[in-house]
Formats: C-alpha cells, sequence, structure tokens
C-alpha cells in the first residue's frame, strides 16, 4: 500500500476487550508512522465514523438496529474490512442463548423497563456484510494483530489457521485435561493460535477462538468422546456453543451421536 | 435549532458495555436536560448465563468487561464461593488480590495517561503525545505493562483471565516468578509517585464542585483494599453486601441499556478511587499514607475530578500492598493452586472494588448450575451521580462554545474513569 494506510477501528456491542488488546501493544507506536488512525473512539477524539478507510477493523456483535446500518457504512467505506475476535467472527458469549427469545432474555434482566434503542439478538458482522478476513480469539493474541497488520502493510494477505488447540498442545507436551483429568477440554474443535494457553494452566479450553472451520471440526468425535464421559447432550451442546451457537452444523452433528439414546 | 455530534469516552457500562453519549438539551431558559445514553446493545449476561453450569458462567462472566475482567472474574469466582460454601486458604486469597491489583495497576495508568492527560496537554489522542511526552508515555507503558504481567502470570492473560478457578488456581507461578514480581513492584514504585506527582498539578474543575454521597466497600481486615463484606457510605451508615439491594436501587431509565442505581432510592451516589480515599484514608500505609497527608485538600471529597488523583495515589499505595501480599504467600511456600471443591447448593454476594468502584455479583447455585444471578458494575452506580455533575457543568457553560462545553462535558465524565467510545449529542432549541 502506498502513502499512510488509513485504519479505522470500530466498536459493536462487545467488552472493548480486542481493542484494549491491540492498544496494549507497544508494537503499534511503531507501526504508527505508517499509519493514519481514521476512527478509533477508544484513543482517538477526532474520530470519524463515515470516512474512507483502507482496512476497518470491526470488534463485537451486531446487537441493535443501529449497528445493522453501521457495519454497512463501514463496508461502504473500507477497502478491506476485517471481523476481530469471537464477538465480530462469531457472535461471541452475548450469542450463548441464541435459542431463548429476545423478549425472554430482556424480561429477565429489564423486568417491564423500556429503552428507546431496538435492541435484537448478537450476530456475528458476516449476518450482514462480506468480510475479508477473520481474527479469532476472545481476546485475540498480540501476534493475531501483528501477522494481519504487518501481511496488510506489505500488499499480502494473512491466512487462516486450520489445525486445532490439540496440535499445540501436544507440541508444548502439556498434560491432555481430556484424557487425563477427564474434563470437557474443546481443544480438539477450537482453532489453533494460542499457544494452547489454558491447558498449559492446567484449564480445559472452553473455545475461545472458535471451532475450525466445520469440515474440520469434529463436534461428532468429540461428542462422542464427551458422551463416553457420561456428559449429557444437552451439557455438551451448551460447552460447545458458548463461542459457537451460529454454527450450522453444531447441532446436527452432536445430535448424530446421541441418535437412539435415551437420557 | 443547532445539532452537534461529538465523539467522547465513557466507561464500561454494567451488563452492557461500549457506546454511551451525553445529551445536554438548551433551552431559552438554561440547561433543559442533561442524559447520558448508554446505546450499546444489551448482551444480558444475568439471562444467558442462568441454568449453565457453574464453571462455564465464571468464564463468561469476565466477558462483560475487558478493562476490568479480572475484577470481574475474582468476584464472580467469590460469590461462587460463598455460595456453595468454600472459602480460600489465605495465601490464595492473598494471590488473588495480587492478581486484582495487576488489573488495577493497568487500568489506572491506562485511564490517567492515555484517556485522561491527552485531555490536559491538548491532545486528541494519547499516541500523538509520543514525541513530546516520551517521560510520560514510557511511565505509562511500563506501569501497563507491570499490570499486565502480573495478570499473565497469575491469571494466564492480561484480558479474561481463565487460570482463577473454584477452589483457587488452575496454575500458580513459581516461587522466582514471586520474587520477580516484587522486584518489578519496587522498581515501579517511584514511577507510581511520579504521576501522583503529576496529576496533583492538574486542575479540578470549581464548576462542578458539591456535595457527594461516596460508597465504598469497607475492606476486610482493616486494611485498604479490595475485598470487603459491608458497604460504607460517606454519612456514617454501613450496611452489609447481602442487603444491597435495599441501599442501591436500580431503576430502568428509558435512555440507556444500562440501569441506574440510587442511594435509598432517591439519592445520586459515586463510587470509585476517590470514594476509596473519602471513606477509609484511614487504612492506607506507607508512602500512600503520606501523600495523602500532605494532600488532603486535592483529595477532597466534593469534586469528581479528585479520583483521577485519587487513581494516582492507588497506583503507589497497590504497589506497595502487593509486594506484602506476595510475601505472605512466599511465608507459606510451597503452596497448592487449587482445593478440591464440592459444588453444593446456596447463594452468595461478593462486592470488591474494581477499578471503577463497587462491583457487585449475587449468585445462586442449585444442582451446580447458575440458578439467580445478579450483577452491578460500578459504572451502572455512578451514571445517575454523573449526569448530575454533567449538569452542573453544563450549567455554567451553556452560553460557551459548544465545542468548549462537549470538551468540559467529557472530562467530567472522563473522570469517572469511562473507558468506552461515546458521542455527545448537543441540542440548542
Ligand atoms: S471477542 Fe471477547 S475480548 Fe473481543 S470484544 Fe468480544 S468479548 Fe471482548
Ligand atoms: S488438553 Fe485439551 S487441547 Fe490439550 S491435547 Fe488434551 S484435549 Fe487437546
Ligand atoms: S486454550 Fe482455548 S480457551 Fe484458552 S485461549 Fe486457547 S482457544 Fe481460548
Amino acid at each position: 500500500m502506498e502513502g499512510k494506510v488509513r485504519i479505522g477501528f470500530y466498536a459493536l456491542t462487545s467488552c472493548y476487550g480486542c481493542q484494549l488488546q491491540l492498544a496494549m501493544m507497544d508494537e503499534i507506536l511503531q507501526l504508527l508512522p505508517k499509519a493514519e488512525i481514521v476512527c478509533w473512539f477508544m484513543l482517538e477524539r477526532d474520530s470519524y465514523e463515515d470516512e474512507p478507510v483502507d482496512i476497518a477493523f470491526i470488534e463485537g456483535s451486531v446487537s441493535t438496529e443501529e449497528e445493522v446500518e453501521l457495519v454497512k457504512r463501514i463496508r461502504e467505506n473500507a477497502k478491506i474490512v476485517v471481523a476481530v475476535g469471537s464477538c465480530a467472527v462469531h457472535g461471541g458469549v452475548q450469542s450463548w442463548e441464541k435459542d431463548k427469545s429476545l423478549e425472554e432474555l430482556w424480561k429477565t434482566v429489564y423486568g417491564d423497563g423500556k429503552v428507546k434503542f431496538e435492541p435484537k439478538m448478537a450476530e456475528p458482522v458476516e449476518n450482514y456484510i462480506k468480510v475479508d478476513h477473520r481474527i479469532y480469539g476472545c481476546p485475540p493474541e498480540k501476534k493475531d494483530f501483528l501477522y494481519a497488520l504487518g501481511t496488510f502493510l506489505v500488499g499480502s494477505w494473512p491466512e487462516d489457521i486450520d489445525y486445532p488447540v490439540c496440535v499445540e498442545c501436544r507440541l508444548k507436551g502439556h498434560p491432555c485435561i481430556l484424557i487425563e483429568k477427564g474434563e470437557p477440554c474443546l481443544g480438539p474443535i477450537t482453532r489453533a493460535g494460542c499457544d494452547a494457553r489454558c491447558p498449559g494452566f492446567g484449564v480445559a479450553c472452553i473455545g475461545c477462538r472458535g471451532a475450525i472451520g466445520y469440515d474440520v471440526a469434529w463436534f461428532d468425535s468429540l461428542a462422542r468422546t464427551f458422551k463416553e464421559k457420561g456428559i449429557s447432550k444437552e451439557d455438551i451442546l451448551q460447552r460447545m456453543k458458548m463461542f459457537n451457537a451460529h454454527n450450522p452444523k453444531l447441532e446436527e452433528m452432536v445430535e448424530k451421536i446421541f441418535q437412539g439414546v435415551e437420557e | 435549532m443547532k445539532n452537534l455530534y461529538l465523539p467522547i469516552t465513557v466507561d464500561h457500562i454494567a451488563r452492557v458495555e461500549g457506546k454511551g453519549g451525553v445529551e445536554i438539551i438548551v433551552g431559552d431558559d438554561g440547561v433543559k436536560e442533561v442524559r447520558l445514553n448508554i446505546i450499546e446493545g444489551p448482551r444480558f449476561f444475568e439471562a444467558i448465563t442462568i441454568g449453565k453450569k457453574l464453571d462455564e458462567a465464571l468464564a463468561v462472566y469476565p466477558r462483560i468487561c475487558s478493562f476490568c475482567s479480572a475484577a470481574h472474574k475474582l468476584t464472580a469466582v467469590e460469590a461462587a464461593e460463598k455460595a456453595i460454601g468454600f472459602e480460600p486458604r489465605e495465601e490464595i486469597q492473598a494471590l488473588r488480590e495480587v492478581l486484582y491489583i495487576g488489573d488495577m495497576i493497568e487500568s489506572h495508568a491506562l485511564h490517567l495517561y492515555l484517556l485522561v492527560l491527552p485531555d490536559y496537554l491538548g491532545y486528541s489522542n494519547p499516541l500523538k503525545m509520543v514525541n513530546e511526552y516520551k517521560k510520560e508515555i514510557g511511565i505509562a507503558l511500563d506501569l501497563k505493562n507491570l499490570g499486565s504481567w502480573m495478570m499473565d502470570e497469575l491469571g494466564a492473560r492480561a484480558i479474561h483471565q481463565e487460570n482463577v478457578v473454584l477452589g483457587g488456581f488452575g496454575k500458580l507461578p513459581d516461587k522466582a516468578t514471586l520474587e520477580t514480581m516484587k522486584k518489578r513492584l519496587s522498581e515501579a514504585l517511584p514511577k507510581a509517585e511520579y504521576t501522583f506527582e503529576l496529576f496533583a498539578k492538574l486542575e479540578q474543575y470549581e464548576e462542578v464542585e458539591g456535595p457527594i454521597i461516596h460508597m465504598a466497600v469497607k475492606p476486610r481486615g482493616d486494611v485498604y483494599g479490595i475485598y470487603g463484606d459491608a458497604i460504607s457510605v460517606s454519612d456514617g451508615f454501613e450496611f452489609p453486601s447481602e442487603d444491597y439491594k435495599m441501599h442501591m436501587v436500580e431503576r430502568v431509565v428509558e435512555h440507556s441499556f444500562a440501569k441506574h442505581s440510587f442511594y435509598n432510592g432517591e439519592k445520586p451516589f459515586m463510587t470509585g478511587a476517590i470514594s476509596r480515599v473519602v471513606n477509609h484514608a484511614d487504612k492506607l500505609y506507607g508512602r500512600a499514607k503520606e501523600l495523602y497527608e500532605s494532600h488532603r485538600d486535592l483529595l477532597r471529597p466534593t469534586n469528581p475530578f479528585a479520583n483521577n488523583l485519587a487513581q494516582a495515589l492507588e497506583l503507589v499505595y497497590f504497589t506497595e500492598r502487593a509486594i506484602d501480599l506476595i510475601d505472605e504467600a512466599l511465608a507459606k511456600w510451597p503452596i497448592a493452586p487449587r482445593e478440591g471443591v464440592e459444588v453444593k447448593d446456596g447463594f452468595g454476594v461478593s462486592t470488591t472494588e474494581a477499578p471503577r468502584g463497587i462491583l457487585v455479583y449475587a449468585l445462586e447455585v442449585k444442582d451446580g448450575r447458575v440458578s439467580y444471578a445478579d450483577i452491578i458494575t460500578p459504572t451502572a452506580f455512578n451514571l445517575a451521580m454523573m449526569e448530575v455533575h454533567v449538569r452542573m457543568m453544563a450549567e455554567k457553560h451553556y452560553n460557551d462554545d459548544p465545542e468548549r462545553l462537549k470538551y468540559l462535558a467529557e472530562m467530567v465524565v472522563r473522570a469517572y474513569d469511562p473507558c468506552i467510545s461515546c458521542s455527545v449529542h448537543v441540542a440548542r432549541l
């Protein structure tokens, strides 16, 4: 890319963690001479949402009617759109109860209270606009940003990882939490790139980077393993849905394992 | 009629997070209305975790807010452990507080240097200060890095710490790492003090001077700190944490996805670093105690801008405090990272001091699942009071250049330690 790269960072409904992760990287100071920040409300008071940019990073899930309009405008104004983090890519943890109605969720939290904005169920950005690249994680690793930014800046394109957390976990030599402790680790279906961070601390993976592409994510075989460990279908589904609620294949594949099984 | 639209930066809002705005409506005879609009979509954290397994719900709660994810994790875990009748050993509790302090240090450093200071120095963006304020940016990065490294070591990462689990930690750092942590903390102390000196020089706007009701968690063990089981009010009243619903009453307001809270049902109140200092300065010790004594006039209970300096004071205090807590844990070395827990039915309330103020988690557990959840975050508590202070500022400045009014309104909101993007909408009727 020639001249300064115009960058926008836009937030939908989120915890602000993905942009905090980016803001916390000392390395971005080195990128500054190459980039112009057009929009980034978290750091820049003079931010403009509707200006043309080379790269638009979008964090958060689409959760209000206003945000539907916003993502469409961002797409029109941007050459490259990058969905950042589990919220933008997969709908985020706020999609966990996707199967309940908005009314029901609203009532639990707000009772009969009303506000003047239009809420909606959380959805991934891709449900509304074309996304050119995804940065996975909740939050993404710092190196994910560096890799993506670096490749864009040299005019190239970052590649997706298509192997599971287990690969990194085995390479690191951590004890397997699933096999040795019998805990429901989601490493086998989850996209690698975190260096098996949680198993390294003796904690089962909750799948925060989202499932690897569904042709590669073996929800069914992991469900079988979980089932053998005595975990119910409902619990398997709930665990897998934490970061994958919008995955169209998940339910069907888990269902397969429980066909004909009485619970 | 004149409409203006301006971005300002605001805090993480309870249950909602993210985008909020300030709306100031001015009529011919002055300020008609001031509203803090919280326009970001709801995320329904309580609703989505009901019926879920306890450990999975605990993994999700920190995702409410990244700037305070350790605060959310630790408060949620404490509420859960109270509910199931488990009490962590002292040394584990000490290390959890060190992790919490990591969050406090990082959050205060980011807020003071990256969100507040640019206003005072005339920059729209902290990154633009790099060349002229090398020393300040250097200190900001050092303190921020120290805080996030503490969270990496004790929490598995700086945002959304999976290493905190029921019964303790997944894994603990080794002794050498804790020794290094102590060393890095003592090296940070002069930088924290420099921050205090720097912020002691900044203006506190007298437009917003007036009585404020302050609420803070009454620290356990009578040492200024984060954990406690009662709430103290600056009017002298004190109540057990379990009674939070009686004295911190929430209402849905129509211009915001975040609810507003009122003390005893009617009075807005403030919570945060200045409220902690106002209510519990007698429990400070060390260098922070001395700084407090010599700067009492600046750390006054009547001005929300004092919150900035109070945060700087806390940078000094918590840096020293973390060293003592690590010593407490090391004295019992080697320690087991976690104990087995039995997930019994029960109900637990935890109130802690997040960087921005009181954080409440009330959880009920039945058959290993969350059966009730109520979470109230500091910004939600503060919203009503913030509106009062923005109004005071607006009443003095509504005839000024709207740009200046917006700027001042933003600064008021920012003094409460806002950290989300936000917009100001000023309408002149
Ligand atoms: S993906 Fe995770 S870290 Fe990023 S904004 Fe969403 S909840 Fe926060
Ligand atoms: S601990 Fe989890 S990530 Fe590691 S190998 Fe076992 S299943 Fe895979
Ligand atoms: S191990 Fe799993 S939960 Fe942990 S960071 Fe990696 S993908 Fe996320």
